[in-house]
């Protein structure tokens, strides 16, 4: 109630202090839809400026294309993973899911492969399998009206549970197809500066537009955003939108990522294993929160969570170039996370 | 209401089949009851207690032992949840009171002596309330969600964990420390007595005291309990300490057995055990009333589950998988939707289901 | 103004023999509907009469039970609301339901974007936005976020939306509880446009005066039934109550004069109970003196954001002042929460019920013990038997019903709600009680009873603070009324028969010549 009492009269007035209050409020709002990301934009540039007055030498400067490259070569899985992530949190929702689908994925991949299936089936059934846990998911949250972190836990237990079921062995993939698809990249520079342009950028690049399309070029995409406005999609439902149908089709959306993602831990890894992707769905959280994305929803922008997710990835490459042992990384995302979060309460308390 | 005319003699027995139909804890309880049945029938000396060197062995009895963590756990994780919130880090702090217990004792002279023992689980326990401290600092005073606040000490905890073990697996030998995981008092295993004696404690503490009506009434409507004089922000702090203590106590009793500080793996996906107990428990995610009798049918569920899996001579890896089956029938068991469904068929839409809140 | 509309074949909406019912209540029985095209058409009837159940029926809400609705004579059945914006019939609901997070362009546009390709084309879609809004009056920038403006832009945002849709029925519920006057003269400028346009509008209102200026015919509901059609110019006021509360409405006389007469007893002087000396908070309140004396009755009259809501909150603890300081009794005292002012007598009953006010899913005992249980203290709980005794003792006091402390407070209507929260601060046994809005939203049945309650609790010595928009209702209980505008105390005046409804909004209208 306040709140509207307060922004009144700077909407109402006229005069020379209206238009002052004017100005703030248009810097006011600036700030708050961008300053998140702007302060993602900025914690990655500070990281690079760091990494390059640290470990630039003569022969090689530390910020390169080789670098953006290996980034994304390591975290196109992440990256796919946190997109899907975005849908769900900007609309209010958690998907827990994702780490274990992932396993589940990579696993049933190599499993079809040893049954002979063809390379296009083998994929199009392993992106079909994180679709039905999204599914389900949906399922769960809009029928049954299950809270998502409950719901999404389920298929989490779910999805593990099968891919033990699957094998509790490492499963090499050896099939020619994937192998060259994995081996298949473009070739950029020479020498020490080469850099690589493979498959699973493209992919995870690819996903990353058609999620900037949906969500900010389309009905669906402000749908999603609605829901996240925090009065359980009532809003939304009375301006004649589908909020159920959205909401099922964003946990569609995340487990076909997740699916898509299991692909690509795949073809990063030659293999499936049935422990993968313990803890992803929190790195895939974390970099959208990153990113910039208020986690109550209904805030945030899927570019952001690219930048978040290269924040993530530099984190590592900051911590192996150090030579610190690997769990200060988890320390570190966990300051990183702090800082973030710290600075969305900033943010959103100035816009009360 | 047709239920009092079909399923009882009177308006009586009516009544009470509704209230145990619609009981939270109907489902999971018949649950446990079939699955101790099921495991009785196939494995006959399940069901058998026997009394060895004054101990109480048997199956059951290490049904209960193991039931004795996700209590501990869940204890905590319930008072949070009914305050609105959830604390992701239980797991973590269960690696990080062991380690640093363990580490203190690698270091002493006698780690054997009682003084050092108690030192030790008082630094392990003072750790898990810096650590719920920490949580409840961020929720309570800066406001901070608990699904990201709590995340935080999830995602560094384990390496705060490793920090304090320099990435080693500590193992020390403390026969009076171990016990505390694998001794029994008066012939019941330590970890049962501990789990039980802390549940009657917190059950005191909630219900004998406003305490519950508090932490409900916070959870449903924060800012009309503020402005009813409930101390909202030091009541919220205050359950997170308590989760963040009993976590501790949890990581030792739960790691005492083994004497190893594996920060990687002690307490590794815990959180979600206890957040599963809670629901099984008959209490909703999304706070508010808190059923603290329903934990202990959750943790024994969840123990049940885990350990008939082994009778039945299925892989244990296929535990999740039966993980998932019983939260998605419990869950679905108890929404409103199916609810609705069994009772009489409604008029319109999702959204009426409070007629008198519709009328007004 | 009647006779514009008099063809019966007008009807853009005809709802016939709705009957909706939910689990044990028959929400609606058999209840008529008819809006002519370019009429303002009033919805009448006391909570829990129907009124909005019958909106959300119109809205695709609910579902009917059993009834028509047929739309430019087409008999039509709507699922959900997207089907009835697909007939024609837009919304504009109490609490504005837009998306706070979007944009105002894509709040106004959102479901008929311009497109380009698969695209949605932002910037045509903003233009146009921006050209409904413009038939509005209303110039702000279609890029904005729609929480930046006041709840008055965003209803008109609402209304820019129905335009978006082109509706033939547009349907006001409550539009105006949350506007101050200018705001209402714009909302009917539109109105009355639109009307001429040939639109169908239905208005729910609490407000009669604005009822009798906006609308062209009325339909009264009673619970849950219908009760008439009537042409407003030829139902009179009295004759519109007695038919929503289904007796004559000498019941409000009556409390009018027990009124008058403790105004006249009960103006003791002696020491203030709490005094308010340059209390203010910067962007909330400006700094304003205040005595408040037991016996008391002191009527708060400004309109919405006038700074009464917050002064109130300065005073009992809910927010902390800026400036200045409290005095009770005499003795500088700090109320740095709504604790410690609990804990020295002083409760307020806030403004917004539902968000500030129940704990929706505890029970009726636990809601009125929390506050008296939270002066306690956590570990001393209230024993049982003297719980009860409380609460029957207030549930039989104030008539609270259904006359059940296990029920769940939600399940309550608005005007047991608000009995149930008084209970909670008296069983407290306060000395001063603040009273935010105590009568908004509830049927007259329950208002005049907590008037009642009112006059008898400063009776014995209760100093009261009451605030209400009903001008008629604070000059009706208070002694004295301090009158607010701009987030500024203005006037302080002592109640008698020079004091009227005019004369306050003359003052609230003038530029403070009154001020202390």
């Amino acid at each position: 109630m306040s709140t509207d009492q307060l922004t009144r009269t700077a909407s109402r007035g006229t005069g020379p202090r209206a238009s002052v209050d004017r100005v703030r409020g248009y810097l006011g709002r600036v700030d708050r839809r961008f300053l998140p990301v702007l302060g993602t934009v900025l914690t990655l540039l500070l990281m690079l400026g760091v990494g390059q007055s640290r470990y630039s030498t003569d022969r090689a400067s530390f910020l390169s294309m080789k670098l953006l490259s290996n980034l994304l070569v390591d975290n196109s899985y992440l990256l796919v993973l946190a997109v899907g992530m975005t849908f769900v949190i900007l609309q209010g929702g958690i998907d827990l899911s994702v780490g274990a689908v992932v396993a589940l994925v990579g696993l049933a991949t190599a499993k079809l492969f040893t049954a002979g299936l063809p390379l296009p089936v083998v994929l199009a059934v392993g992106v079909l399998i994180g679709t039905s846990c999204g599914l389900l998911i949906g399922v769960m949250v809009q029928v049954f009206d299950i809270q998502p972190f409950i719901a999404s836990l389920a298929v989490m237990f779910l999805a593990r549970g099968l891919a033990n079921v699957v094998s509790t062995n490492s499963l090499a993939i050896d099939d020619p197809g994937f192998s060259a698809l994995a081996a298949w990249s473009l070739k950029f520079g020479e020498g020490r500066g080469l850099w690589r342009i493979n498959a699973s950028m493209l992919i995870a690049f690819a996903v990353l537009l058609v999620a900037v399309y949906l969500l900010h070029y389309t009905r669906f995409g402000r749908t999603v955003y609605g829901l996240g406005a925090g009065d359980r999609g009532a809003a939304v439902t009375l301006m004649g939108l589908q909020p159920a149908r959205t909401r099922v089709w964003v946990y569609v959306i995340s487990g076909t990522c997740a699916g898509i993602a299991g692909i690509l831990f795949a073809l990063y890894t030659k293999s499936g294993f049935n422990l993968t992707g313990i803890g992803m769905e929190l790195d895939a959280i974390a970099a959208v929160v990153i990113g910039g994305t208020l986690l109550s929803g209904g805030v945030g922008f899927v570019l952001g969570t690219g930048a978040g997710v290269l924040v993530y990835g530099l984190i590592q490459v900051l911590i192996a170039r150090e030579g610190l042992d690997s769990w200060w990384t988890r320390v570190f995302i966990g300051a990183v996370l702090l800082a973030f979060v710290m600075l969305q309460r900033v943010v959103s308390v100035r816009r009360r | 209401m047709t239920t009092s005319t079909t399923h009882g003699p009177g308006g009586r027995a009516g009544t009470i089949w509704r209230e145990v139909t619609q009981h939270g804890l109907l489902w999971p309880s018949v649950a446990l009851v079939a699955l101790l049945l099921a495991c009785g029938a196939k494995s006959p000396g399940f069901l058998d207690v026997t009394l060895r060197d004054d101990h109480l062995y048997g199956q059951l009895v290490d049904l209960l032992r193991n039931s004795a963590t996700p209590l501990l756990l869940a204890l905590g994780m319930c008072l949070v949840i009914a305050t609105g919130g959830i604390d992701l880090s239980v797991g973590a702090v269960m690696a990080m009171s062991l380690a640093v217990s363990l580490t203190y004792l690698d270091g002493a002279a006698d780690p054997s002596s009682p003084v050092t023992v108690a030192t030790a689980l008082a630094l392990g326990l003072g750790l898990g309330a810096v650590a719920g401290a920490f949580n409840g600092f961020m929720v309570a005073a800066l406001g901070i969600q608990p699904f990201i606040a709590t995340m935080i000490l999830m995602v560094a905890g384990r390496g705060v964990a490793m920090l304090i073990t320099e990435g080693q697996i500590t193992t020390v030998t403390s026969p009076p420390f171990k016990s505390l995981g694998s001794g029994f008092v008066l012939g019941v295993p330590t970890p049962v007595v501990i789990a039980v004696a802390v549940f009657v404690l917190v059950t005191l503490a909630v219900r004998r005291t406003a305490l519950g009506m508090f932490l409900e009434s916070i959870g449903i409507n924060r800012e009309a309990s503020r402005l009813a004089g409930v101390k909202a922000r030091s009541t919220t702090w205050t359950v997170y300490v308590i989760a963040g203590l009993l976590a501790g106590l949890a990581g030792i009793v739960y790691g005492a057995p083994t004497m190893a500080a594996d920060a990687n793996n002690i307490g590794l996906l815990r959180e979600l055990d206890a957040i599963m107990v809670v629901v099984l428990g008959g209490t909703r995610l999304d706070g508010g009333r808190f059923h603290l009798g329903g934990l202990v049918v959750g943790a024994l569920l969840l123990s049940a589950l885990e350990r008939a899996v082994i009778i039945f001579e299925l892989p244990s890896q296929t535990t999740p998988l039966f993980k998932a089956v019983v939260l998605i029938a419990v869950c679905v068991a108890a929404s409103p939707y199916l609810r609705g469904r069994l009772r009489t068929p409604r008029p319109g839409a999702r959204g009426a289901q409070r007629p008198v809140e519709v009328a007004a | 103004m009647s006779d514009r509309n008099a063809q019966a074949d007008d009807a853009a909406v005809r709802m016939t023999g709705i009957t909706i019912t939910f689990p044990g209540v028959k929400a609606l029985d058999g209840v008529d509907l008819v809006l002519r095209r370019g009429e303002v058409h009033a919805l009448m009837g006391e909570n829990g009469a129907g009124k909005s159940t019958l909106i959300k029926a119109l809205t695709g809400v609910y579902r009917v039970d059993s009834g028509g609705i047929a739309v430019d004579g087409r008999e039509l059945r709507f699922d959900d609301p997207s089907q009835a914006q697909a007939a024609g019939i837009s919304t504009v609901y109490q609490e504005v339901n837009l998306c706070t997070n979007l944009t105002v362009a894509e709040n106004v546009m959102l479901g008929h974007e311009v497109r380009r390709g698969p695209f949605v084309d932002w910037r045509a879609t903003r233009q146009e936005a921006r050209r409904y809004l413009q038939r509005l009056n209303l110039d702000i920038d279609p890029r904005s976020p729609l929480a930046s403006h006041s709840i008055a832009v965003q209803q008109l945002c609402a209304i820019a939306r129905a335009l978006v849709v082109d509706a033939k029925v547009l349907v006001l519920d409550e539009p105006t509880s949350s506007l101050d006057k200018a705001e209402v003269a714009e909302l009917f400028r539109v109105v009355r446009t639109l009307r001429d346009a040939g639109v169908a509008i239905l208005f729910v209102s609490h407000f009669l005066e604005q009822v009798y200026a906006l609308s062209d015919r009325m339909t009264v509901l009673r619970n849950g039934r219908f009760v008439g059609e009537f042409r407003t110019a030829e139902l009179s006021r009295r004759d519109l109550i007695s038919h929503m509360v289904g007796r004559s409405g000498e019941a409000l006389a009556g409390i009018e004069e027990q009124a008058r007469t403790a105004v006249t007893t009960h103006s003791s002087r002696e020491t203030p109970l709490l005094t308010a000396v340059g209390l203010g908070k910067d962007g909330s309140v400006e700094a304003f003196d205040l005595d408040l004396y037991p016996g008391e009755i002191v009527g708060f009259a400004g309109l919405l954001g006038s700074g009464r809501t917050e002064a109130a909150r300065l005073l009992t603890g809910a927010d902390r002042p800026d400036h200045g300081g409290l005095r009770l009794q005499g003795s500088p005292v700090r109320l740095p929460t709504p604790l410690a002012a609990l804990r020295r007598g002083i409760a307020l009953s806030t403004e917004d019920r539902k968000k500030e006010g129940v704990i929706g899913d505890l029970t009726v005992r636990e809601n009125i013990a929390l506050a008296l249980q939270a002066s306690r203290g956590t570990w001393r709980r209230i024993p049982r038997r003297e719980l009860d005794e409380i609460v029957q003792r207030y549930m039989v006091a104030l008539n609270i019903n259904p006359p059940n402390p296990n029920a769940l407070i939600r399940n309550l209507s608005g005007g047991n709600q608000q009995k149930v929260l008084l209970a909670r601060w008296l069983a407290t046994a306060p000395r001063l009680l603040v009273l935010d809005e105590p009568t908004r939203g509830i049927d007259i049945g329950a208002k005049t009873e907590i008037q009642r309650l009112v006059t008898e609790l400063a009776a014995d010595g209760l100093s009261v603070v009451f605030i209400s928009s009903e001008l008629e209702e604070v000059l009706r209980l208070s002694q004295r009324v301090v009158v607010m505008r701009d987030r500024q105390k203005i006037a302080e005046v002592t109640n008698g028969d020079d004091v009227t409804t005019e004369t306050v909004l003359e003052t609230i209208a003038s530029s403070g010549v009154h001020a202390s």
